[in-house]
């Protein structure tokens, strides 16, 4: 559904991510692992497109949608949590209203007039995600989304990942929590020091060196 | 396009809801322009020059028979400078340091020279390097008109008596000495108790010729002394702060400051949010990003300029000051504020794309502000320079914009003029914002 075709991206003199290829595909959840600044955020944007590569390229099947959930929240501290997602919703082309409706229900978000900003840390998290499923995306790409979330949150976000992954879709996300990535990832990507040092399944990894290194 | 409208709806709505930025972004261009307009006051100041009297003028002199109070008459001459008395080494020591701007001496033998008026008197003036030097020959040149014209008058005034004295007849002091002066008309009564004769009638059509020529001569001498006289009529222009061009650098300055940080720090605030990456991701252009903060500008200017000018216009017609506001060329001055406001904007968006986070755009927004428009109000016939550094920046270009909509008799000419500066400009930094834009992302 989505790869990353030797992708990888240089910030001035420093190479964030060495030329990567990683495939994601229908029905998968992949668990990115890596230690701080290993390039983990770098893959993500550049399979968001929130980026472009510096070498390489990222390829889309054709009419898939992607979300995409920033480790920092990524929406307008002076807009409310509705019109946060009504306005991504009209760039999405999506029916704002409608969609805003759900989203808040779904993500108990409070529909008050509000700025964002002025939410707790959890409810600008939860606001995070919320915009990144805007139009029921076929794939996720969630930067260590459970890291300000309570553990009903947690549970409601993985529920969300496995309907996405139930009509189709994948999901692909970063963390540093060696739980999740037993309980809910059945691939694992292993990134050091910006370039990709394990790509295969849980149990696999769990026995490889990598895991010994990042251990 | 609805992307963009998107985008200036959101950012419209953030500025509403951020007072104190919004109260910012208006009041400190209010501020610079009051404070640019103080300074402008303060060069019209009167500048401070020494009097160094080196011939110990008398408290009293009196010329042509008319007593004149020494100090009366320089305070009355010297209205456009502060003229104070200094003792020659520190009127120098003054003028060496930049508290004086020249140095006027009243030279050894002044008084005698005046008295005497076998030659002009002389007073020497000494200026300072500076830019007001100019200036100041011109302020002591008026000063020197001034005493000349009082000295004129009184010396006027003595010939007019000696006049009188031909023509009524009386007893007159000239040159220490008493004469008694018979007078033509009394010639007149004199010659009718004459017989008559060819001899008498010659000599009664000469004193009547004479009679009707000397009571021409008070206004024929006043008109040799001033052959080309300057009246002043009652002050009816309007004042100096409501004055066209004071109100075009106003809203100029005004919407350069605000527009160019506005713009700067709406574009810098995206990354600063951390939604770049999600605009760009195909929902929205870094083209239309661009846009929606040129449209941003121009909106925001339009209506802080529209406000500007109703202020200005109220406050003209309120006071009933000559010409009023003219009221007709509002749309033409509110199309200026517009493509002023959006070549500003394009500025400003290269600034925030160059800068990337807020602090430094809004940083480097005012140190490219100041610069740009200080250099637009250089006149250009002292520096050239200024001018030609100016032109390449929006400021200039909007101040003679709304200059000219607002008080020229026929704008069209230089309206045309500066519109196609200020879209070319904004054309250029827009493109220039454009590539620079992706950096927003690194």
């Amino acid at each position: 559904m989505l790869a990353a075709r030797g992708a990888g991206r240089r910030f001035g003199n420093r190479t964030a991510l060495e030329p990567t290829t990683l495939e994601i595909r229908a029905g998968e959840a992949i668990a990115l692992v890596g230690p701080n600044g290993a390039g983990k955020s770098t893959l993500l944007a550049l399979l968001a497109e929130g980026l472009d590569p510096t070498w390489g390229s990222v390829e889309r099947q054709e009419g898939a949608r992607v979300g995409w959930t920033p480790q920092r929240p990524a929406h307008y501290g002076r807009l409310s949590a509705r019109e946060n997602l009504e306005l991504f919703a009209h760039l999405e082309h999506v029916d704002p209203v409608a969609e805003a409706n759900r989203l808040l229900a779904e993500f108990e978000l409070p529909d008050a007039p509000e700025p964002s900003l002025r939410l707790s840390v959890g409810n600008r998290q939860r606001l995070n995600l919320a915009v990144s499923l805007i139009g029921n995306p076929d794939v996720l790409l969630l930067d260590e989304p459970t890291a300000a979330l309570d553990p009903a949150q947690r549970r409601r976000l993985w529920n969300t990942v496995a309907a996405v992954r139930a009509r189709g879709g994948a999901a692909l996300f970063a963390t540093q929590n060696l739980e999740e990535l037993e309980h809910r990832a059945d691939r694992v990507a292993a990134l050091l020091d910006g370039a990709l040092v394990f790509d295969g399944g849980v149990s696999e990894f769990e026995d490889s060196d990598a895991a010994r290194v990042l251990a | 396009m609805k992307q963009v409208l998107l985008l200036v709806t959101k950012d419209l709505r953030i500025l509403r809801r951020s007072p104190v930025l919004l109260g910012m972004l208006v009041s400190y261009p209010l501020v610079i322009a009051v404070l640019v307009g103080l300074v402008a006051g303060y060069a019209n100041s009167k500048p401070r020059v020494a009097l160094v009297d080196e011939d110990g003028l008398p408290r009293t002199v009196v010329l042509a028979g008319e007593s004149f109070n020494v100090q009366k008459t320089i305070n009355r001459v010297s209205e456009n400078v502060e003229l104070v008395r200094l003792p020659r080494p520190e009127a120098e020591r003054e003028l060496r340091n930049g508290e004086l701007v020249a140095v006027l001496t009243v030279p050894r033998g002044f008084m005698a020279d005046l008295r005497g008026m076998l030659q002009s008197p002389e007073l020497q003036l000494q200026t300072s390097h500076g830019t007001l030097s100019q200036r100041v020959e011109q302020q002591v040149q008026a000063l020197v008109y001034s005493l000349n014209q009082l000295l004129q008058n009184a010396y006027i005034k003595t010939n007019l008596g000696y006049v009188d004295a031909l023509k009524h007849g009386a007893t007159i002091t000239f040159l220490g000495r008493q004469i008694d002066v018979l007078g033509l008309e009394r010639t007149a009564k004199l010659l009718r108790k004459l017989p008559p004769s060819p001899e008498r009638t010659k000599i009664e059509n000469f004193v009547h010729d004479a009679r009707l020529a000397l009571a021409e001569t008070d206004s024929a001498m006043r008109a040799t002394a001033n052959p080309i006289k300057l009246v002043l009529a009652p002050r009816s222009g309007r004042s100096w702060a409501l004055s066209a061009q004071v109100q075009s650098y106003a809203l100029a300055l005004t919407i350069t400051f605000l527009t160019l940080m506005l713009a700067a720090g709406a574009l810098a605030a995206e990354r600063d949010e951390n939604v770049i990456g999600r605009l760009v991701r195909g929902l929205v252009r870094f083209g239309q990003l661009i846009w929606a903060k040129v449209v941003l500008a121009a909106l925001v200017g339009l209506a802080l300029g529209f406000g500007i000018a109703l202020l200005f216009g109220v406050i003209i017609q309120a006071g009933g000051i000559v010409g009023g506001e003219p009221w007709d060329r509002i749309p033409l001055l509110l199309l200026g504020i517009v493509l002023a406001a959006a070549s500003l904007g394009a500025l400003g968006a290269l600034v925030g794309g160059l800068s990337r986070d807020g602090r430094t755009a809004s940083l480097v927004a005012l140190i490219v502000v100041l610069p740009v428009v200080l250099l637009g109000i250089v006149p250009r016939e002292f520096f050239p320079a200024a001018g030609w550094v100016s032109d390449a920046f929006p400021f200039a270009h909007a101040q003679r914009f709304f200059d000219s909509a607002l008080y020229d008799a026929s704008p069209w000419g230089t309206v045309l003029h500066e519109a196609l500066w200020l879209c070319g400009l904004g054309a250029v930094f827009g493109l220039v914002a454009r590539r620079a834009a992706p950096r927003l992302l690194a």
